[in-house]
């Protein structure tokens, strides 16, 4: 389809709305870029004042550590073709493999598989080959970038973040799996339900919504850790200690979260026409066989959309998680916060910053791959208002 | 990028796991410890984890927790990691056991001075102190011909001295970040002016000539200052030391090793350490005196205190500090002052020595007022005089509150 | 749908609502009224402190809590009406500085200090983040399409990345000598200390909010330029319309709905700023009232925690975000009257 030509736009205009999104995507984008830089750097170098000592890292390369020019550019060409990769293989892979209803499981297991086979090739495969390469070819092998993945190496191995990265995994699925089974059940009802008790539980969702999050969770800590002898005299023996546990803080995670949902999910059922399943209850189905058969298999690209959202509160809550699990249970954010205690040291601090951008990265993966979704999700009426 | 050492670290770990090393007792009931997280539980905890079944939680919310958890029945923890301000709640509610008979039974290699005593009853076991010590550059006042400053007068004069010759950013750091570290500051100097907290009837007196005197001599240290001390911690003021953007700081003795840590410290061998300086002449050095230390949970039965004391005794033990001799200033026998202890054992024998940081509730809430409303004057909003009435005004409202005034 | 079905299905959702987040407002509503006390006691305490060498004992008059034969601690509970309301407030102070026109000293007290920051922050922030999410949305429209996907990418870095993350990762370039710091200091040849006062703060917070929640804004936005009426366009054309007047007559207008939305999510998130006074330790310049919350329910050393004034504080909270939605409340009232299924 040819733009019409009242449509077409005056070059100052295209070129101002270019630069202005050259400049928004630089805004956007520098200070993560910084941080990813900053965490291949010694100490020094990562709080250095000068920003080419952070870019080129002389202190670190002083120290043995560094990149050659060969290395820079194989290590780009990996990564280049990850992203090509994820953008357009992997999207069909899973739509050819995953059946229908399935579609988030599919995605879930080849978003894991491709990152494993992404940290294999990148940091086993890749290594290995120029560890070979680089003497043979003189000048072009010469580090000139300091850069060291010491700090991961703490994080990763010596820290055992992997352990918090299983547990982030854990809440933040429940909380998504959760979140939206509950919430899809509410939001259908809500949509399909004109009477003011639905308007009223709607608002009350929404003042709940502004509560001060501090607040609810001084108020959930005594309890938590007393809940066994609070529970006694209902569970008897078999009653737990809430606190620390898993379960009890997807929970809460939950209902923080419930206001957001529903409202979200309501607009988008408000958008899939009435028709659809009063025809399907004429036929004799009732309310829920109605939703089952009819809605469900239109509803997604709504449930994603809102389904990311969860996943980023979850994924990404400090408050809760910090005051409610225990050591053996800690997700990734707090874990972080483990890194700025009364005797943090500068090594400490880079060593977080590792983390930071540890976590980062499997929120870039997510993105990457439903960008689409989240835009189309939006655009079929999840924000109708 | 390099994998190997990340792959051989890995399979070491791997090997080392399973091997509970050097731990002369078996332990086989399971025991969680909630301490602080900071680089000496974490050398105390590791070395109680080599007796197995033991799981530590070194966390930064210890704070709020450990009153609630160690009031459970039965507590969440058997073991805690305490100091001198954070062990009052625990005192207070009776969560805490005595440790006597423990102490006779397995406790024969700690020295007398670790045994926490109150009313004659051992409540805590400690295991190091820690206090501020004044931080120089050597090199610096070797090359402008200054002495080590003694007094906080004295250390403006050098300060001054170092600003003329324009040798570095800033002649002085502080650890004046708003809060608990900017109110820690005041009640040191307000000590080392002779300061009192309370009147006999329990009425605040920190607006008294004492507080006002520490209060200008802050505002004086400030000027040689970077102009965003209000956001220093003692992270921040070590960095700026380490990179040779300060050349003083009064800081606390467990920051001490890392200015000789190679991989963060451009100054490496260049700092020395003395005597937290006095405020007045013939005062105490203007600092207070801290220690940190175990205890046992009340609501758990003998064999699980019995058994959660000898870990900690483990932990506590010669190895670990002499596998760990530079991460605090232990009281375990063992351990070697290093070049830069020097300065916090000076302060700690100095005579007339600083007082202990009172563990009281009434100092927890004054300690909460002054870090709310002191920054008012740092940043010019009101007087000495005004800022010091609002604090009293805080206090007592919160002091009314918690019941402890009338 | 009949009464018992919509029941049914919105009862899971309901129920966790209650009880996580209803039950403890109730708490905290009662709370506010209360004041609880631990029954205490003045004894004569010897106590004992190590030095580097010796032991340091003295005796002194602590005040402890009477224990109960149960091990517990005798507190008592006392209603004290609007006591906590009034502490919080300090309705004397702020009305003798608002009688002698003294804003300094209103700004002296905790709870006018935090509630002119806090609406600032909202009122401020929220058409920023309107205004740039819609600039940014127009813009990728605007673009090429084989651009539109790294773009978009690029732009939802902000808002996806965990807060406490991003505050910090800010607060490192400015921070000291920080490179942004330096780098200004460079352009403009003099010496700068970002963290010293409170207006250059309060601007890097503004900063930090627009730029995590504006890529929301955005694609919302994107989403919406989406379902725009091409033939409502095309008329708007052939009427003459010019390209400032289709976007103020028919784009935005098809839009609002979307606005009001990030309104709503906007108004009460940032009414709530919290993260930005702990990620840029601004305390000692502004404070929020969320912060104020929190403060008080940070226990000292000693345990104490302003429980009475934490949860007045918490329901002034509530109840300025409920003043701030009643606008776009009635809006949403009168769609749900009107367009009903």
């Amino acid at each position: 389809m040819s733009t019409p030509r009242a449509m077409r736009q005056p070059l100052a205009l295209r070129l101002t709305s270019a630069g202005f999104l050259a400049f928004w995507c630089l805004i956007a984008a520098f200070p993560i870029v910084w941080i990813a830089v900053m965490s291949f750097k010694s100490p020094v170098d990562a709080f250095a004042s000068n920003p080419f000592d952070v870019l080129f890292g002389p202190a670190t390369r002083a120290a043995g550590n560094g990149l050659s020019l060969l290395d820079i550019v194989a290590g780009l060409v990996v990564l280049f073709y990850t992203v090509r990769l994820a953008l357009n293989w992997l999207p069909r892979m899973v739509s050819r493999f995953a059946p229908g209803g399935q579609m988030l499981f599919g995605w879930i297991i080849a978003a894991t598989g491709y990152a494993v086979a992404f940290v294999i090739a990148f940091f086993v495969i890749l290594p290995a080959v120029l560890g070979v390469l680089n003497p043979i070819l003189g000048p072009l092998g010469q580090p000139i970038v300091g850069l060291t993945t010491q700090h991961y190496q703490a994080v990763w191995v010596d820290n055992a973040f992997y352990r918090n990265f299983i547990n982030s995994m854990v809440v933040t699925g429940g909380v998504v799996t959760i979140s939206l089974t509950v919430g899809t059940l509410a939001g259908f009802a809500l949509a399909r339900s004109g009477s003011t008790i639905a308007f009223w539980l709607l608002i009350i969702a929404l003042v709940f919504r502004a509560l001060p999050h501090s607040v609810l969770v001084a108020g959930y800590l005594p309890f938590f850790v007393n809940s066994a002898e609070i529970l006694r005299p209902w569970l008897g023996e078999a009653a737990p200690t809430l606190y620390g546990q898993p379960l009890a803080v997807i929970a809460v995670l939950v209902s923080i979260n419930q206001p957001f949902t529903i409202w979200m999910l309501r607009s988008f059922f408000q958008n899939i026409p009435n028709e659809l399943d009063e025809a399907a209850r004429v036929d004799g189905c009732t309310h829920f066989q109605a939703f089952r058969l009819v809605i469900m298999p239109v509803m997604w690209p709504g449930v994603i959309t809102t389904g990311l959202f969860s996943f980023l509160l979850a994924y990404n809550d400090f408050l809760v998680t910090s005051l409610l699990l225990d050591q053996s249970n800690q997700t990734m954010v707090p874990a972080i916060a483990g890194y700025f205690n009364r005797e943090t040291t500068t090594t400490d601090q880079v060593e977080a910053v590792a983390a930071a951008v540890s976590i980062t990265a499997p929120l870039f993966l997510l993105v990457m791959i439903f960008q689409r979704q989240i835009v189309s999700g939006l655009t079929a009426g999840a924000v109708k208002g | 990028m390099n994998l190997r050492p990340i792959l051989m670290a890995g399979a070491i770990s791997a090997v080392a796991l399973p091997a509970a090393a050097d731990c002369a007792y078996e332990n086989d009931v399971s025991l969680r410890s909630l301490s602080a997280a900071f680089e000496a539980w974490t050398a105390v905890t590791d070395a109680m984890a080599e007796c197995g079944n033991f799981e530590a939680e070194l966390s930064q919310e210890f704070r709020t927790l450990q009153p609630e958890a160690m009031a459970a029945n039965p507590a969440l923890y058997q073991l805690g990691g305490v100091s001198n301000g954070t062990v009052t709640p625990l005192l207070n509610a009776e969560t805490i056991r005595p440790l006597d008979d423990l102490v006779e039974q397995y406790g024969q290699q700690l020295r007398p001075n670790q045994l926490i005593r109150i009313n004659g009853q051992t409540m805590a076991i400690a295991m190091m102190v820690n206090t501020q010590h004044l931080m120089y550059r050597a090199d610096i006042l070797e090359e402008l011909d200054l002495d080590v400053p003694e007094t906080w007068d004295e250390v403006l004069e050098v300060a001054a001295a170092i600003d003329e010759a324009d040798m570095v950013d800033y002649p002085l750091g502080a650890t004046m970040a708003t809060g608990w570290n900017l109110a820690q500051d005041f009640n040191n100097m307000f000590l080392g002016y002779g300061g009192q907290f309370w009147n006999a009837d329990g009425t605040p007196s920190v607006n008294s000539e004492a507080g006002v005197s520490a209060l200008e001599t802050m505002m004086e240290m400030t000027e040689y200052m970077d102009p965003e001390y209000l956001v220093s911690d003692s992270t921040y003021v070590q960095q700026q030391l380490q990179q040779g953007r300060i050349a003083m700081a009064n800081l606390w003795a467990s920051r001490g090793a890392a200015m000789d840590d190679e991989d963060e410290s451009q100054v490496v061998g260049l700092v020395d350490a003395a005597a937290a300086p006095r405020a007045m002449e013939g005062g105490p050095p203007a600092t207070t005196l801290w220690w940190d230390g175990i205890v046992i949970a009340a609501n758990i039965p003998d064999e699980e205190a019995a058994a959660a004391f000898q870990v900690a005794m483990e932990g506590i033990d010669r190895e670990m500090v002499e596998a760990n001799n530079d991460a605090a200033i232990w009281l375990i026998e063992g351990y070697e002052p290093g070049r830069l202890a020097e300065g916090a054992i000076a302060t700690a024998s100095a005579s007339p020595a600083p007082a202990a940081y009172p563990s009281t509730s009434q100092m927890g809430l004054m300690h909460s007022a002054l870090g709310n409303e002191l920054p008012a004057f740092f940043t010019g909003d009101v007087s000495a005089e005004e800022a010091l009435a609002a604090v009293e005004a805080a206090y007592i409202t919160s002091a009314q509150e918690a019941g402890v005034l009338e | 749908m009949k009464f018992k079905t919509f029941a049914a299905f919105v009862a899971p959702s309901l129920v966790m609502m209650l009880l996580f987040i209803a039950a403890p407002l109730v708490s905290v509503f009662i709370g506010s009224f209360q004041l609880h006390q631990p029954v205490l006691q003045e004894v004569e305490e010897e106590s004992c402190t190590p030095g580097f060498t010796g032991q340091t004992c003295t005796t002194t008059i602590v005040t402890r809590p009477v224990i109960a034969e149960s091990g517990e601690m005798l507190t008592t509970t006392e209603w004290v009406g609007w006591t906590n309301y009034t502490r919080v407030l300090n309705p004397e102070a702020a009305w003798d500085a608002v009688t002698s026109f003294d804003w300094n000293a209103l700004m002296q007290v905790d709870f006018w200090a935090a509630l002119r920051f806090t609406l600032m922050f909202t009122l401020v922030t929220l058409p920023l983040v309107i205004g740039v999410g819609l600039a940014i949305a127009l813009a990728v429209n605007n673009a090429a399409k084989h651009v539109r996907g790294p773009v978009i990418f690029v732009s939802l870095l902000p808002f996806i990345i965990t807060p406490v993350i991003g505050a910090l990762s800010i607060r490192w370039l400015f921070i000291g000598d920080g490179i942004l710091t330096a780098g200004l200091e460079a352009w403009l040849d003099r010496d700068l200390a970002l963290f010293a006062q409170a207006w250059t703060i309060e601007l890097m917070m503004l900063f930090y909010r627009v730029w995590h929640v504006a890529p929301f804004a955005f694609v919302i936005f994107y989403a919406g330029l989406q379902t725009v009426n091409q033939d409502t366009l095309e008329s708007a054309i052939i009427d003459g319309a010019n390209r400032f007047e289709r976007l103020r007559y028919v784009i935005v207008p098809h839009l609002a709905p979307l606005i009001v939305f990030i309104a709503l999510i906007h108004l009460m998130d940032a009414y709530r700023v919290f993260e930005e006074i702990v990620g840029f330790t601004s305390q000692a310049h502004v404070i929020s009232l969320q912060w104020l919350t929190y403060d008080f329910l940070q226990p000292d050393d000693s345990g104490n925690r302003a429980f009475g004034r934490a949860s007045a504080s918490a329901m002034l909270t509530m109840v300025g975000i409920v003043v701030l939605l009643i606008p776009l409340l009635r809006r949403t009232w009168r769609d749900h009257k009107g367009g009903s299924h």
